[in-house]
């Protein structure tokens, strides 16, 4: 049976401090489990320096990992080895992100308070360059989905003269006037930024004749690329293990090229449907709403989530870039 | 000849149903049911209002065969964790099953309420079509319907009073939804879409609320213009709840005296939310409602601070209030100060992720609060520093809270002065507040503090846990305390098989419990299942493809949930989802 997360054996160097009065109280019911606690409470920062031998170079980490960094866990617990849910940093080429912040969540717990007590003082005290960890872990911190796109939503749509919230100064937000310049500079912003105000941009996806839509997180997708790779995992092959499919560098997205028989369309924050591909990805993360995948047959007949509410009379060419476009794929 | 107890018998049943019709709890009607055969009997055709806790937790032909005359029901699909995107989307908790056993045994339903439900538009239809009396219902957080299934309802339900859609997903298909009221329809007291995307029609819905004398509640979705609301407003002055659309524009003098005026017309109105993206220019149209507001949700109302101070120091009446950390300590100082009668605080994160240089909403806002507010027992707050201290200080201030949901926002964050965990605090806090039911923790956390929540926390039904604890100790502690524990949601923290299986029977008297990314193998499972024939043992694996059938026990599991049930194992699991 596996104790919680095998901790006894990951601390090197047992530097096993006396453990705390409070642990070792008299408390026959935690008997089984005071070799596990005692080791822990060594390493809380408040105690003689660093506990457990911990390595001070060792990445602030703190949320879910491959387990591909340093073996924490020391070969005592065999999922270590196993990836967990995949964040963002386990896909390849994050480009401006600082040094990605992972840990394996449960063996390591001990090994946060460090990590925990210096980001916390780094946040209060000032801004640090790296990104919080926070951002890194799914579904953290508990604010709810459709919270979190109402304010990214908001965010989007005051891009203009009035305050974002997730704005660095209220200064700058308003000289941001509301032209093209502005909206470009907004994007190039959110680009340069890397994950700025768009962290978690969960969209839903759905596949024609699919009656249960998927919701994807676009922002741990670095490119179009990798996207279509993930969303093909999801629908077209059921039963693929995510990892071989999106390490496969020299494969390309059968979605992307069209051979298929689906492309990829997105609405986009004017509530027009275009075929995704054509703008930059960063611009791309920025009016992005939600995505469909069509399928090419079926591309100058619109599906019945398309028809009305998106054909406008007065609807420019550009709003149907996709026709011809997907003739071209065909 | 005269079954079970004799004295039973000495009323006549109708006696006995008027009796059990002064018990509002379904706990105590549960209690009154298992009396004896002819109260068990006399109650279940009595019973009127169903609560299904878990959609799971029983088979819909059964509920229904059993209470044959209700008229309002309740029911709960996925996990609470699903609000984060913990489960995925296709985990389940459809609602054909239960609408198709509702619509066939249920014909006189009047309300029901969903949450965290898959309702497709079919289901919405066969609502629409199969209850001929049908006046309430309320969709919250569900996903799988569009506005066409909307229009179905509103084409159908003669007698609808209340349509409440709250933060779902609709897919937006139907425009005119609304359109499909017909004239003379005149029941509605309570609309709110506050959850939809796409545009309304103004005129229609204007045509709407002018014929329906009895509206009350009306919550507008975003994207209505300022000029189409106010004019919109006009038409129902008689409103005690309203949540307005987008409340900024250019400034336009005259649109500004329009609004207040339209705001000075609500003799009534004692709830107000919306307030998107509000600019400071219109805010002070809402003054003159201020004196008599009990609730006020601001929480999508990126105002500043002093914009937010004034507004909310008015409400002198104040019993719930929601806001985004912009209003800062000041602003909760100057509340604790104003809103003496508040009773319910939450306090939402503007900026989740610590982009922007950091707010000015630290621990002294809420311990202000504490101090103020005599009422106050229920309290949600995002903050990203806490002392033991505080914690100390706002047990002892409010010992009569019963809901504490404290969120700091960085895993792991000790007492920032002392550099401890947080452990005394959240003690302080259980052990003070002997009516606690309800309660989330955060920050740096010990397997102490799990020990004072199993000896202290008796009266706990929902415990919610991410980042803490040290060891199976922890669990252990919760699992063998908590004596009425009933939902449990557990992710990141180094809990395994050892607690999960001595606690095995303790899950038996729980309605769920959730764990993600914690020490629990697939072995451990195996064993719970064997042992507890009434659990569901759900393995939730995104990862891959092959059956669980082929994995060895000391596999990890990502994500597991356990529910009691009387149903067995459900039908309707998809691919990642594995009843051990």
């Amino acid at each position: 049976m596996v104790f919680g997360g095998g901790a006894a054996g990951d601390y090197s160097s047992g530097s096993m401090a006396t453990p705390e009065a409070a642990v070792a109280e008299e408390d026959m019911v935690g008997k089984d489990y005071v070799g596990i606690s005692e080791v822990s409470s060594s390493s809380y920062p408040g105690s003689a320096g660093v506990g457990g031998g911990m390595d001070e170079e060792e990445e602030l980490e703190l949320g879910l990992s491959l387990g591909t960094k340093k073996a924490v866990g020391g070969g005592g617990t065999p999922w270590a080895d196993y990836c967990r849910i995949l964040t963002a940093e386990d896909l390849p080429s994050m480009g401006s992100r600082a040094s990605p912040l992972s840990s394996s969540s449960s063996v390591s717990s001990s090994s946060s308070p460090i990590a925990g007590g210096e980001r916390c003082n780094g946040r209060v005290a000032k801004k640090t360059s790296s990104n919080p960890p926070s951002q890194m872990v799914v579904g953290w911190p508990p604010i709810r989905a459709y919270r979190m796109n109402s304010l990214v939503n908001q965010s989007k749509e005051n891009t203009s003269a009035h305050t974002t919230i997730t704005s660095t100064h209220k200064k700058a937000s308003q000289n941001i006037k509301n032209n093209k310049t502005g909206e470009r500079i907004c994007c190039k912003e959110i680009e340069k930024k890397g994950r700025s105000s768009v962290n978690s941009l969960f969209v839903k996806v759905n596949l024609d004749g699919d009656p249960i839509g998927r919701k994807v997180d676009l922002s741990s997708y670095p490119s179009y690329e990798t996207l279509a790779l993930a969303l093909e995992a999801m629908f077209l092959r059921q039963t693929l293990v995510l990892g071989s499919s999106i390490y496969d560098g020299p494969r390309t997205s059968k979605l992307l090229d069209g051979s298929s028989g689906f492309i990829i369309t997105y609405e986009d924050r004017d509530g027009d449907w275009m075929l995704v591909g054509d703008v930059p990805w960063g611009m791309f993360l920025s009016t992005v709403k939600r995505l469909r995948i069509m399928k090419t047959s079926g591309a100058s007949g619109l599906g019945k989530w398309d028809c009305q509410s998106h054909v406008h009379p007065s609807c420019s060419p550009g709003v149907f870039r996709m026709i011809p476009h997907s003739e071209g794929l065909l | 000849m005269v079954r079970g107890f004799g004295w039973a018998a000495a009323f006549p049943d109708e006696v006995w149903e008027h009796v059990f019709s002064f018990l509002a709890a379904d706990a105590d009607r549960n209690a009154v049911a298992l009396v004896c055969r002819a109260w068990h009997r006399i109650e279940r055709r009595s019973r009127r209002r169903v609560f299904v806790g878990n959609c799971y937790a029983v088979a819909p032909a059964a509920a229904v065969r059993r209470f044959p005359e209700v008229r309002a029901a309740a029911i709960k699909g996925k996990p609470h964790f699903a609000d984060f995107n913990l489960v995925p989307t296709d985990w389940g908790g459809g609602a054909e099953a239960w609408v198709e056993a509702m619509a066939e045994g249920w014909p006189h339903l009047e309300e029901l309420r969903l949450k965290r439900m898959v309702v497709s538009d079919d289901c919405l239809e066969l609502i629409a079509r199969s209850f001929k009396n049908f006046g309430v219902l309320s969709l919250v957080s569900c996903d799988g319907f569009s506005t066409a299934g909307l229009a179905a309802i509103a084409a159908n339900c003669r007698n609808l009073r209340e349509l409440d859609l709250h933060e779902n997903e609709v897919e937006d298909n139907c425009l005119n939804w609304i359109s499909h009221f017909p004239e003379s329809f005149t029941s509605l007291v309570s609309l709110n879409i506050a959850c939809l995307e796409g545009d309304v029609n103004t005129s229609v819905l204007e045509c709407l609320i002018s014929r329906c004398p009895n509206l009350r509640t009306l919550r507008l979705n975003h994207a209505m213009p300022l000029e189409k609301l106010v004019s919109l407003l006009q038409r129902a002055p008689q409103l005690m709840d309203l949540g307005t659309s987008k409340f900024s524009a250019d400034h336009h003098p005259e649109l500004f005296f329009k609004l207040e005026s339209t705001f000075a017309g609500f003799k009534h109105l004692k709830s107000l939310s919306g307030i998107w993206e509000a600019g400071p220019a219109y805010l002070p149209a809402i003054y003159s409602v201020c004196e008599s507001l009990t609730s006020l949700n601001l929480c999508y109302a990126t105002i500043q601070s002093p914009e937010l101070f004034k507004l909310v120091s008015r409400c002198k009446n104040l019993q719930r209030l929601w806001v985004m950390d912009l209003i800062e300590d000041n602003g909760l100082i100057a509340v604790a100060a104003s809103c003496k009668l508040l009773q319910e605080l939450r306090v939402f994160p503007s900026d989740p992720y610590g982009v922007a240089p950091p707010i000015s909403l630290t621990e002294h806002g809420l311990v202000a609060i504490s101090a103020g507010c005599l009422m106050l027992h229920s309290v949600l707050y995002f903050c990203r520093q806490m002392t033991n201290a505080a914690l100390l200080t706002i047990a002892n201030n409010r010992p009569n809270l019963t809901c504490f949901r404290l969120c700091i926002i960085e895993p792991h964050t000790p007492d920032y002065i002392s550099q401890e965990p947080l452990d005394a605090g959240f003690s302080a806090i259980v052990e003070s507040c002997k009516d606690l039911r309800r309660l989330s923790l955060s920050g740096l956390l010990t397997d102490r503090v799990f020990k004072s929540i199993g000896a202290s926390a008796n009266r706990l039904e929902m415990l919610s846990v991410a980042f803490a604890g040290d060891s199976d100790a922890g669990l252990h502690y919760i699992l063998s305390g908590c004596k009425n524990l009933r939902k449990l949601e557990i992710r990141d923290c180094p809990f395994g098989d050892k607690a999960l299986l001595d606690n095995a029977s303790k899950l038996e008297t729980m309605r769920s419990l959730w764990m993600s990314s914690c020490s629990v193998t697939l072995g451990a499972c195996r064993q719970l299942a064997l042992k507890m024939p009434r659990l569901n043992v759900e393995v939730i694996d995104e990862r891959r493809g092959r059956p669980l059938e082929s994995w060895p026990d000391d596999f990890p599991v990502e994500k597991l949930y356990i529910y009691r049930t009387v149903a067995g194992p459900r039908s309707d699991t998809p691919p990642c989802v594995w009843t051990v």
